[in-house]
């Protein structure tokens, strides 16, 4: 893939993590401290927390054709590396109480279903185009068979 | 060498003649590239030669260098190189997938979601290969006769 292709997909990627990271906080941020009250600086959280994300996707940038485990393995290192950013964003921050085990382990599920989340979105963007290319291509072999 | 051209009446058969002092690769080339137009590829398997049809080749691979031609139950390997047989078979539907990979478009049963934005090509011989991302757009353009 071309860099100029794989930015724009990141992009997609960045407003799609947006959302996915302003549900989950507001999720955690009313099951754990319900009562907070932020101010708009607050409000540019999730974008931030999405900007960082999107560097780890950086190790999936190939320019030759990745092979499937090659790329598992990279999504692994990827997934893995996100992880660490969040979690090192929640470790220094001063509003979120690490101390408690629940915390953690709901911010670290968090990513995980939003990595799912993300890759089932991006899996049904791929089989909508499919099923396209299946009738572009049932009418090709039928004009010429 | 002379090359000429001579019309014959429809009741006469059509013939390419090489007429060489000896089968050399470049006589065997253009005998190769003349049967490709022809509508059959030469091919080598086992130790044997092979004259198979355009239309009964799933799919062509180059591994290490080597061009392989894959039909329902048989591979064969073939002189020619990748990109020689991309321009040769253009006309006859066959279309770069991914780098070391052409398919006979008629030879597709379906195509489905792979991992990553790259689809999977379900052949009619059964065999699942895959359809990188950067030769999409050129599927949906052939597909479309663009």
């Amino acid at each position: 893939m071309d860099f100029k292709r794989f930015l724009v997909n990141k992009l997609i990627l960045f407003f799609m993590l947006s959302t996915l990271i302003t549900a989950a906080v507001s999720l955690i941020g009313l099951l754990f401290d319900g009562d907070t009250r932020f101010g708009y600086k607050e409000m540019l959280t999730p974008i931030e927390y999405a900007a960082l994300c999107l560097l780890p996707t950086l190790v999936t940038f190939s320019k030759r054709e990745l092979s499937p485990k090659a790329l598992l393995a990279r999504k692994a290192l990827m997934l893995v590396l996100i992880e660490g950013v969040i979690l090192f964003i929640a470790f220094t921050s001063d509003v979120i109480d690490t101390g408690r085990v629940e915390v953690v382990l709901t911010i670290v599920g968090s990513v995980l279903v939003i990595f799912v989340l993300v890759h089932l979105f991006m899996w049904f963007k791929d089989a909508a185009e499919a099923k396209k290319l299946n009738r572009e291509l049932e009418a090709f072999q039928k004009h010429h068979a | 060498m002379n090359v000429r051209i001579e019309q014959v009446g429809k009741a006469q058969e059509e013939l390419v003649l090489i007429r060489c002092r000896a089968v050399t690769d470049e006589v065997r080339e253009i005998a190769v590239f003349v049967k490709s137009r022809a509508g059959s590829l030469t091919g080598t398997s086992d130790e044997r030669q092979y004259e198979i049809p355009v239309t009964d080749v799933c799919y062509i691979e180059s591994v290490d260098g080597k061009t392989f031609l894959y039909t329902r139950d048989r591979v064969y390997e073939t002189a020619y190189r990748i990109y020689e047989l991309e321009e040769l078979l253009k006309p006859k539907h066959f279309l770069r997938i991914a780098k070391p990979m052409l398919v006979n478009l008629m030879k597709i049963q379906s195509i489905q979601p792979a991992f990553n934005g790259r689809f999977t090509a379900v052949l009619s011989s059964g065999e699942k290969i895959i359809i990188s991302r950067n030769y999409v757009k050129a599927l949906k353009a052939a597909l479309k006769g663009e």
